[in-house]
């Protein structure tokens, strides 16, 4: 048990030494870094490509390392490499940065010593010298494994001349990773694609080679010297290795390229050289007027569209222009027909082709006519300048001549007249063809133009036109409900019918003629029918006491109480006094005053 | 008492009775002017018959056919951009009118850009029929419904039958749907402007100011959406993706 324990406690104490020394390989192997820079070759071609490797040992995870300039090369990663080693205790990190150098220039140059910067140290490889040779070209080609060259159809073409700049890839090994890179200058030559790739074999002093082969068609566009400069093949080559494996019955299956176990890679620049073309201008004997630059094999055809016609009718005139050269820049003039026709031109169709190695195609200019006068018209031939650079010179192509009649129509037709913006669909087979489209005319009827702005007296109306209703409608109810309680209501129409008809029975009674003794009884009779109606009882069965006290029932004020009773107390008496008082209008207007005061009360 | 009423009376239906002269003689002067410019435009004087149009417009005559007279005039001047802008404004005025939607079609295809007002919203496609009648229209049909209906609710107080029951229900839904559709005008009118390019090509640029990116380029006569505005430029839109500032004076708006 105790032996287990001391065993255990070993085994951490290795592993935590283990690990410590992981952690501090830094400090431990700082004091001994290394570095080193190598190249693959030192003599090189300006076809080949240096590996420079820069190896760094000592150090975990190192800084990358400072390249010195290298004005003369292109230089490209091509990745790091890093790996470990222990021997008996001792571990040993190494890392390698490797760079591919693509030389530009010819000459012997110094790779200067390379700059690693690390924990505060620096630390320099030695220099190394290079020396970069110019390909011969006498010897380049022979028995090479890989080589590209360019070539052009011709080196002094005339301005919109098609010239094919054809660059061709001969090659007796696998290669892969292709980059091809064809620059030309654009301000003197227009390109033109010429399709794919071709790939074939052929043989060349008996060695039979793989061809890879693109060509562009490239069109000048200004006259004098230009360069096609050099075009650039990158690409990596594969060779297969000799073993000793070949009867082993699994060499085939392992040697197989999948595998990479047998074969070698070098990458490679192949550059051509570049080509010098010297653009013509065009002869000045025998140029035509109106000579538009075309430059090509052309043929020009004319169709059209119906020969017999009526007046006001269309017909469509077809001009097709076929061949090879700079087709997409020809242009045709509408023909010569505006005294018999009026001509709408449409936009031309170009359709490119490629004929061998040449860019040609078709392209169709159409026209409408529509004929002016009747009778026998003539469209004469229409005509097309060229310039044939194979047989140098000038060449004229036309169509041929087209005649047509023109028959009377039915009616004068007005060719400027809109037709409907919306074709009608169901007259199948229409022959009325849209000769042109305007405007519809201003509008001229005046009573149309009424000013329909909103003022202010407009909005005035609007919102009384909104809210006038609303108070109507809110009157209109108020005055239905009124009438139907009067009409139904009796108690209310009684109330509210008191005063008015005490009031004229009152002024009635001013403008007869009664007895002292009868107006009085007239006048009490009247303010208790008052009464009676404003509290719908039966007023003329009350006696002065009774009104006192209905009227404290209906709460009344006392003072306005003591005032009725005294009056109806005054009535009383005089209705049975003998004397005669001769007050008639001053009793009928304090018995106004009466009801008026009861009134305000209600 | 009854002279003092009399006289203002007599004042108050002078007053009234001069302004509407006023107006009259207004709307006369209006009429000549324009028949005048139509006159000029048939004369082929197309920029005399502009001015006058463009005057009357500015002195506050509101009139669909105004607009679509001046469009006409700008058309035939070559002028796309104004054209177009005044073919919009007679639209949103006769909405139903076929001779303004056809020239108006006819000048955005005449357009570099041929672009159509841009996409309406949610709520415009939801109450698609607003777009069938003018605000204008809309205010008065609504006040007629409104007076009709409170007449039709007066009528059921007085005869409470069920065909007035009816017809104050039908009158109160139909009054109702055409207040909806009004307010529903009213704000799309008032919240969706429409511009045009007036400019021969202008950049639209991603912020305010010269040195930003052109994110598009627009050209005359391209009917657009105007966002915002801020100052001496606005944003415009032509759909959520083509979105950016231009130059306030390269458009014409409403």
């Amino acid at each position: 048990m105790h032996k287990t324990s001391i065993k255990q406690f070993k085994r951490k104490l290795i592993t935590i030494f283990f690990l410590i020394c992981l952690v501090s390989t830094d400090i431990v192997f700082a004091a001994g870094i290394i570095i080193s820079a190598s190249v693959d070759k030192n003599q090189i071609t300006l076809e080949d490509t240096i590996e420079l490797s820069i190896k760094i040992t000592g150090v975990r995870n190192p800084k990358i390392p400072v390249l010195p300039t290298l004005s003369d090369f292109i230089i490209r990663s091509a990745g790091t490499q890093s790996s470990t080693q222990i021997f008996n205790s001792n571990v040993q990190t190494t890392t390698i940065y490797k760079y591919l150098l693509i030389p530009k220039n010819e000459g012997t140059f110094i790779i200067d010593p390379i700059k690693l910067e690390q924990s505060g140290n620096t630390y320099n490889s030695k220099s190394i010298s290079v020396n970069v040779q110019k390909t011969n070209p006498k010897t380049s080609n022979v028995n090479k494994s890989v080589y590209a060259e360019t070539s052009v159809s011709k080196i002094n073409p005339f301005i919109n001349e098609q010239i094919t700049y054809t660059f061709k890839l001969f090659r007796r090994v696998e290669a892969r990773n292709l980059n091809l890179s064809m620059p030309f200058d654009e301000t003197y030559f227009r390109k033109e694609n010429l399709g794919k790739a071709k790939r074939y074999s052929q043989l060349i002093n008996g060695i039979a080679y793989d061809v890879d082969e693109l060509s562009m068609a490239l069109f000048p566009i200004n006259s004098g010297k230009a360069i096609i400069p050099s075009s650039m093949m990158e690409l990596d080559l594969i060779y297969q290795r000799e073993s000793n494996r070949r009867r082993d019955p699994f060499s085939r299956f392992f040697n197989d390229p999948f595998f990479g176990r047998n074969s070698k890679s070098d990458h490679k620049i192949l550059t051509t050289k570049p080509i010098e073309i010297n653009t013509q201008i065009f002869p000045n004997s025998g140029k035509p007027k109106g000579f538009r630059n075309i430059v090509g094999r052309f043929s020009l055809s004319a169709t059209i569209g119906k020969d017999i016609l009526e007046l006001g009718d269309t017909t469509t005139l077809t001009v097709i222009l076929s061949g090879t050269g700079n087709l997409m820049d020809a242009t045709l003039e509408s023909p010569n027909l505006h005294k018999n026709f009026k001509i709408y031109p449409d936009q031309p169709i170009y359709k490119q082709s490629i004929h061998g190695n040449q860019i040609g195609g078709e392209k169709t200019f159409k026209f409408a006519l529509v004929p002016y006068k009747t009778g026998k018209q003539t469209i004469p031939s229409i005509e097309l300048n060229y310039f044939n650079p194979e047989k140098n010179a000038y060449i004229t192509t036309s169509t041929k001549v087209i005649n047509l009649t023109v028959m009377p129509g039915v009616g004068n037709e007005n060719l400027n007249l809109v037709t409907p913006s919306t074709p009608r669909t169901d007259q199948k087979n229409s022959e009325i063809s849209i000769l042109a489209r305007d405007i519809l005319p201003i509008h001229t009827r005046l009573e149309s133009f009424k000013n329909l702005s909103i003022g202010n007296n407009t909005k005035i109306i609007y919102v009384l036109s909104f809210f006038l209703p609303v108070i109507i409608y809110l009157f209109a109810t108020v005055y239905i409900r009124y009438t139907h309680q009067m009409n139904n209501n009796t108690a209310f129409s009684r109330k509210h019918k008191a005063y008015i008809k005490a009031k004229q029975s009152l002024n009635h009674l001013s403008k007869s003629n009664y007895q002292e003794k009868d107006l009085v009884k007239k006048l009490s009779l009247i303010i208790r029918e008052y009464i009676g109606d404003k509290l719908n009882l039966q007023g003329t069965a009350f006696t002065p006491k009774e009104v006192e006290k209905t009227l404290i029932d209906n709460n009344f004020a006392l003072e306005k109480i003591s005032i009725i009773k005294k009056l109806l107390k005054k009535y009383e008496s005089m209705q049975y006094s003998p004397i005669s008082i001769n007050e008639d209008q001053g009793l009928i207007n304090e018995s106004i005053n009466l009801l008026k005061i009861l009134e305000e009360k209600s | 008492m009854t002279i003092k009423k009399i006289v203002l009376s007599c004042l108050s239906i002078f007053i009234f009775f001069f302004l509407i002269n006023s107006i009259w003689a207004q709307e006369n002067n209006a009429l000549t002017d324009i028949s005048n410019a139509n006159e000029l435009y048939h004369d082929k004087d197309y920029i005399a018959a502009a001015k006058i149009f463009k005057n009357l417009i500015a002195e506050g005559h509101v009139n669909g056919y105004l607009y679509f007279n001046l469009g006409n005039t700008h058309m035939r001047l070559g002028e796309i951009g104004p054209a177009i802008l005044n073919y919009l404004l007679a639209k949103s005025l006769l909405p139903r009118n076929e001779s303004i939607e056809a020239n108006l079609k006819y000048a955005i295809n005449k357009t570099v850009d041929r672009l159509d007002p841009p996409r309406t919203g949610f709520i415009q496609e939801l109450f698609f029929w607003v777009q069938a009648a003018s605000l204008n229209e809309y205010f008065q049909l609504s006040i007629l419904l409104n007076i009709f209906f409170w007449t039709v609710s007066i009528g059921y107080l007085c005869l409470r039958t069920p065909t007035w029951k009816t017809l104050k229900t039908v009158s109160m839904t139909a009054l109702l749907f055409v207040f909806i559709s009004t307010g529903i005008k009213y704000h799309l009118q008032s919240s969706q402007k429409l511009g045009v390019i007036i400019d021969k090509k202008i950049a639209v640029k991603s912020d305010t100011g010269i040195q930003n990116i052109t994110l598009f380029e627009l050209n005359e006569g391209a009917i657009i959406k105007i966002n915002e505005g801020n100052g001496t430029w606005v944003n415009i839109s032509l759909d959520a993706d083509k979105t950016g500032w231009v130059p306030i004076k390269s458009i014409g708006y409403y």
